[in-house]
């Protein structure tokens, strides 16, 4: 009798084992949180943030009244780069991209889960700082994904758990349509 | 954030200039977020735009003569879409279908891409610089022979005519014909030698009877969209309204909005209005027309007594010149013809005798070079005119079509132009009032403004017309004020002033008369189709899947005949029959209409195009083919004087009709009152069924106000004594107001103290969210729709819709249904909004039948029947009123769609939205057009009516930005914003400030399927019946109970 039992208990607890493992893979395959691609030209956050003491916003220049957080255009970055740290190889880069009028194509990190909409601008008068969410890029010299990004992450800060706490619409239709 | 993955092939100009901040939100279905995307930066900002929101462009709609007003709407370089200019004296705001759908003209992949020039008996591509090498040499050996020079131009009001005039008459060229097929040439003729202007303003609301002979106002006759207007306005005027008595032997859009119906047989209209004008007796009208001596009577007894009355009469009939000009003799002194407001586009159009007399010249070898801007002749003139064979003796000819059709096809040489929203210009709306017109965005394609082609040309040819580069400034040089002037004009899209037209006094070509009208038992009768027009409209999806407001059908070409001619004939809807005349045959499926006069056969124009005309054009049959060439004294074609001979044919096929049922079998989806029926006020009476009610509504607001809230009290009550509560059950309690329900909040511990937030959430309204303060709702006037769906079209543009019926996306394994509108006979058009045609009266096929159109959306219930069934919790009530869907949850158990008593959800069953799928609804470019701020939903999901949630969040935010709340009427959803008969209002009915919050307390109001207890957000006002002395069919809904 037992050893009938076994012989129905083995494979039913490999099946669950291996349904709870490619489960945990899917879930797990949903974020990129960590992931921190090469960019076609190393740019350093600390560098510009840190040392030169520029403002997100300076280059991010839509973050405040945009849904859309706003890419540097190349004339931006020449702005400066035509004159300043020439000599450095990530700056010829920059300017061999630039002498081809060829845009940089940056490699994305951040992105919200499709059928999402995060309008940038009500976070970031809400007070909500940029690190939130993207962690200390000010402090990486190769940006990395911090969060998950993943809804019951945003979920989490909606409902007033985060620390300080802000309160938010947490309405499915709020974010998802 | 700008996103877009890089494909290869995609022309770096291009892709910098368009794509540069893409749109990250319009993307598609797909769980793995490790494809790796770029983020492609500009190369320079563009000035003044921030990415991700909107730039806005005042422009003018060049889809017909009218010249309305348009605010294009412009993301990321790309425009998106386009809604009405609220300050344009012509339409006021509103936007017809065409108008909407102009966009998937800039953005349609059957567009020339490039120059084109015939070689070895091909046409290849080639650059601007050859092409317009070979069209300067071209020209300079044509000026040798000038007279052997013709041109044919699109019409257009403005500046360009005379342009393109001046360039053929330095040349020693005769002036271009100016084209607009969708024109009634006639009724022009007939109104320039009546009132001096081709085109009056009609004050309907000063009238008290309309009479229309064939006169379709409301669907392409003239100006529309301002028609349409007026007319709404005027119906909507209760007991002040003007009775609409429509003549006529088929029953369009407009005759459907009539109060009565007179069939009269094709070609007698003239008689009734001789009957009118006291110039024949009504027997003598009657004996012509077949109608009942009678009913003719009771006409002439009613224009008698209405003073003023509006007599409007179209042409296409055998005498159609002295039909509109004894109409118009009618109106004479009435005062209801505004000649001081002429709509002054539609002056200088040539009638299409001209093309046939081009098509003689050219057959008899005295034409060298032909030029063709726009028109579509070969398409445009039936087979019998022989215009075809005639082009083709041409030795030179040029197109510059911007798309591919018949004409162009024949053509040895293309420059293709710019579509009108990539080129600047300016149109002649009204007296002393310019409509100016400026790209929206770079052009899609490698293509080039015809002025500035021309301009070009001109100076390499040694004849140059202007010292000015392009058009934009010499558009500059002749505006008040300059450059400075023209910008401040440009945010408004209008300035004062006027551009001489090049004076319409061509020498009108000999009339031909038919040369064998044929035989046969039936008149043949051609009629533009509301969508299509003449044809124009046939390459762009959106205008092809629009179900005819009319017959319901989509994609396809039926012959419409009246139900005991079926009988007779041995044929029901879907079987084919062949309509024959001498002019050719044709086998069409049947589609039984009781709108038309048993003798006669109606087949709408704009369908069937040869595969030349691009991917979606071909669809259905060119009614053309059937049409015996003739013309009326005006020069314009004769669309019912053709004779036809229906006979049976062996085969059948399905209607691609979205319609279920003509009828409403008693369930009063679509409400009426009698006008005498209606209090004085609004704020007197109130009554759910007015036919029920004593005359003067009996029952006060107030106390329907009581026993509504009772209803409500009882449905709490119920579900609290009769039945348990269940998880996920609808709540049984309601907020005041337009009832919305509560819930219990998962979340809900965000509520301040005393309140019961705690269980409650944001479903309490003292929540701090205030969502549950907000009761988004909906009223759509049935007194004001005229079933235009305009709507239909502004909601496909808006919510990324895709459309189903292309040939390459039917059901592959059905091979009975295949082919165009293939997935509309399986009812899987996606339509979120649609337009429910119902018959009442009638039912023995009589002309006595009443029509109401009831835009259909989802309902946004209260209590929604779709909530509960969802076994994923996809589609939930939101605390502000919306009956959301979640596509990240929906698993595709399409419970929720089995559930809705409305039919209103949809289900994509192909992946439409997915570019990889061969079911594919956005060829390149027309995905440029897509919505970022709406999803592209994917395959397996339910979709609906959102009520523009996008809308609401966008007001929302800009609010939130500048520190205050949403204003009343700050904004409203897509269909509201274009409809033009201003029937759809949108707002928080819990806020009284909003005029939504008036309107559902109106008279009139009701919900469909009220008994069902959906508590829905959608109210409609019911129609407002007119009856008269000769009106037999019911004039109020069978009451449900």
């Amino acid at each position: 009798m037992i050893k009938q039992r076994k012989w129905f208990a083995i494979p039913g607890f490999l099946t669950l084992a291996a349904a709870a493992a490619i489960l945990s893979a899917y879930a797990g395959a949903s974020s990129s949180q960590g992931n921190s691609p090469a960019q076609p030209v190393p740019f350093p956050h600390p560098m510009h943030v840190q040392t030169l003491k520029m403002n997100c916003v300076y280059c991010h220049f839509s973050a405040n009244k945009s849904p859309d957080p706003g890419l540097p255009a190349m004339s931006t970055c020449m702005g400066c780069h035509t004159v300043v740290g020439t000599s450095k190889p990530g700056v010829q880069k920059l300017a061999s991209f630039a002498s081809k009028n060829q845009p940089v194509p940056w490699v994305r990190i951040h992105k919200v889960p499709e059928y999402v909409h995060f309008p940038h601008m009500r976070h970031v008068n809400a007070g909500v700082s940029c690190q939130t969410c993207h962690g200390n890029v000010q402090n990486m010299a190769q940006v990395s994904q911090q969060n998950s990004l993943n809804m019951g992450w945003c979920v989490n800060c909606h409902v007033g758990r985060s620390n300080p706490p802000f309160k938010a619409r947490y309405d499915c239709a709020t974010c998802h349509y | 954030m700008s996103s877009e993955t890089s494909k290869p092939g995609v022309k770096r100009r291009e892709f910098l200039k368009v794509v540069g901040a893409g749109s990250a939100t319009a993307t598609m279905i797909g769980c793995s977020s490790e494809r790796v995307e770029k983020l492609i930066p500009y190369f320079v900002s563009p000035d003044q735009t921030v990415p991700g929101v909107s730039t806005y462009y005042a422009s003018t709609c060049r889809e017909c003569a009218s010249a309305c007003g348009i605010i294009a709407e412009t993301r990321d370089g790309r425009t998106i879409k386009l809604e009405g200019n609220p300050d344009h004296p012509v339409n006021r705001g509103a936007l017809c279908a065409k108008g909407q759908a102009a966009l998937q003209g800039l953005y349609n992949p059957d567009r020339y891409r490039t120059p084109m020039v015939r070689r070895g008996g091909k046409l290849e591509k080639t650059t601007w610089d050859d092409a317009l090498k070979i069209f300067g040499d071209k020209l300079a050996e044509a000026r040798r022979n000038p007279g052997g020079v013709a041109f044919i131009n699109r019409h257009q009001s403005g500046g360009f005519p005379q342009l393109l005039n001046s360039w053929l008459a330095g040349m020693g060229m005769a002036p271009a014909l100016s084209i607009d097929p969708d024109a009634d040439t006639t009724a022009i003729a007939a109104n320039l030698q009546t009132f001096g202007v081709a085109w009056p303003r009609y004050d309907f609301a000063s009238t008290r009877l309309i009479i229309s002979f064939g006169a379709d106002f409301l669907d392409g006759w003239g100006a529309s969209v301002p028609q349409q207007l007026d007319f709404a306005d005027a119906r909507a005027r209760g007991a002040n309204a003007p009775r609409f008595i429509y003549v006529g032997a088929r029953r369009s859009l407009t005759g459907l909005n009539a109060d009565d119906w007179i069939p009269a047989k094709p070609g007698s209209e003239l008689a009734i209005v001789q009957m009118l004008s006291g110039a024949s007796t009504p027997q003598q009208a009657a004996q012509a027309s077949g109608v009942d001596v009678a009913r003719l009577t009771a006409l002439q007894t009613e224009f008698a007594a209405a003073k003023p009355a509006l007599v409007l009469a179209a042409g296409g009939g055998p005498n159609g010149m002295e039909l509109c000009l004894a109409a118009n003799a009618l109106n004479g002194t009435s005062g209801a013809v505004s000649i001081a407001d002429a709509y002054r586009g539609f002056e200088g159009i040539d009638p299409v005798s001209h093309i046939r007399a081009l098509g003689q010249r050219m057959q008899g070898g005295g034409v060298s070079m032909l030029m063709v801007h726009n028109v579509d002749p070969v398409y445009l003139m039936p087979k019998s005119s022989g215009f075809r064979a005639a082009m083709a003796k041409v030795p030179f000819k040029v197109s510059f079509s911007s798309i591919m059709d018949e004409t162009s096809e024949m053509a040895d040489l293309i420059l293709p132009d710019n579509h009108s929203l990539e080129s600047w210009g300016e149109a002649q709306a009204v007296t002393n009032t310019l409509s100016l017109q400026q790209p929206t965005m770079d052009p899609v394609f490698d293509t080039r403004a015809i002025a500035d082609v021309l301009l070009a040309v001109s100076r390499t040819t040694g004849t140059p017309i202007a010292t000015m580069p392009d058009y934009r400034s010499l558009m500059i040089s002749r505006f008040p004020g300059g450059a400075a002037g023209l910008a401040a004009a440009l945010p408004k899209g209008i300035s004062s002033g006027s551009v001489q037209q090049p004076a319409g006094s061509k020498a009108l070509p000999q009339p031909v008369a038919a040369a064998n009208a044929g035989n046969g038992d039936f008149t043949l009768l051609v009629y533009p189709s509301p969508a299509l027009g003449m044809g124009e409209g046939a390459n762009k999806p959106w205008l092809q899947e629009l179900p005819d407001p009319v017959t319901k059908i989509a994609w396809q070409t039926v012959a419409e005949i009246h139900p005991a001619t079926a009988r007779k004939l041995g044929v029901e809807n879907g079987d084919h029959v062949i309509v024959e005349t001498a002019a050719g045959k044709l086998s069409l499926p049947v589609y039984t209409y009781q709108g038309i006069r048993e003798d006669v056969v109606a087949v709408a124009a704009g369908r069937g195009h040869a595969d030349s005309a691009g991917r979606y054009a071909k669809a259905g049959s060119n009614a053309f083919d059937l049409l015996t060439y003739a013309e009326d004294r005006s020069g314009s074609i004769m669309l019912g004087s053709t004779r036809a001979r229906v006979t049976k044919d062996g085969g059948h096929s399905r209607l691609v009709t979205t319609e279920g049922s003509a009828r409403q079998h008693g369930r009063g989806i679509a409400q009426a009152v009698v006008v005498g029926q209606l209090g004085g006020t609004h704020e007197a009476s109130g009554s759910e069924h007015a036919a029920e009610a004593a005359p003067q509504g009996s029952v006060s607001g107030e106390q329907k106000e009581r026993a509504l809230g009772e209803k409500a009290a009882a449905g709490e009550h119920g579900g609290e004594e009769g039945h348990p509560e269940f998880p996920g059950d609808a709540s049984h309690e309601f907020l005041p107001g337009l009832r919305s329900p509560t819930a219990k909040d998962a979340q809900g511990d965000l509520g301040g103290p005393g309140t019961k937030s705690k269980e409650k959430g944001m479903y309490d309204p003292e929540h701090w969210s205030g969502m549950a303060r907000r009761r988004w709702a909906m009223t759509i006037d049935l007194a004001r729709c005229t079933g235009c769906s305009a709507c239909v079209t502004a909601c496909y543009a808006e919510n990324n819709i895709p459309t189903v019926g292309a040939d390459w996306q039917g059901p592959k394994v059905l091979p009975d249904r295949t082919g165009f509108g293939a997935n509309i006979t399986r009812s899987r058009e996606m339509s979120w909004i649609r337009l429910e045609r119902y018959f009442e009266g009638g039912e023995d096929g009589g002309a006595d039948f009443e029509t109401r159109f009831v835009p259909m959306l989802c309902q946004h219930c209260g209590n929604a029947p779709c909530e509960p069934v969802c076994p994923v919790y996809a589609t939930y009530h939101a605390p502000d009123g919306l009956n959301v869907q979640v596509y990240n949850r929906c698993v595709g158990t399409r419970y929720c769609s089995n559930n809705c008593p409305y039919k209103v959800r949809y289900f994509n069953w192909f992946g439409y939205g997915e570019p990889a799928r061969a079911q594919y609804a956005f060829p390149e470019p027309l995905n440029w057009q897509l919505n970022p701020d709406v999803t592209v939903r994917g395959k397996g999901v339910m979709e609906k009516c959102t009520f523009c949630v996008q809308r609401i969040r966008e007001a929302e935010n800009r609010a939130a930005l500048e520190h205050r709340g949403v204003e009343p009427d700050e904004f409203t959803v897509a269909c509201a914003e274009a409809c033009p008969s201003r029937a759809i209002t949108f707002g928080d009915a819990a806020d009284e400030r909003w005029t939504v919050a008036k309107l559902v307390n109106d008279e009139r109001a009701y919900h469909v399927f009220e008994e069902l207890n959906t508590y829905t957000a959608v109210v409609y006002l019911k129609k407002v019946n007119h009856p008269g002395a000769m009106t037999t069919s019911p004039v109020a809904a069978p009451e449900v109970h």
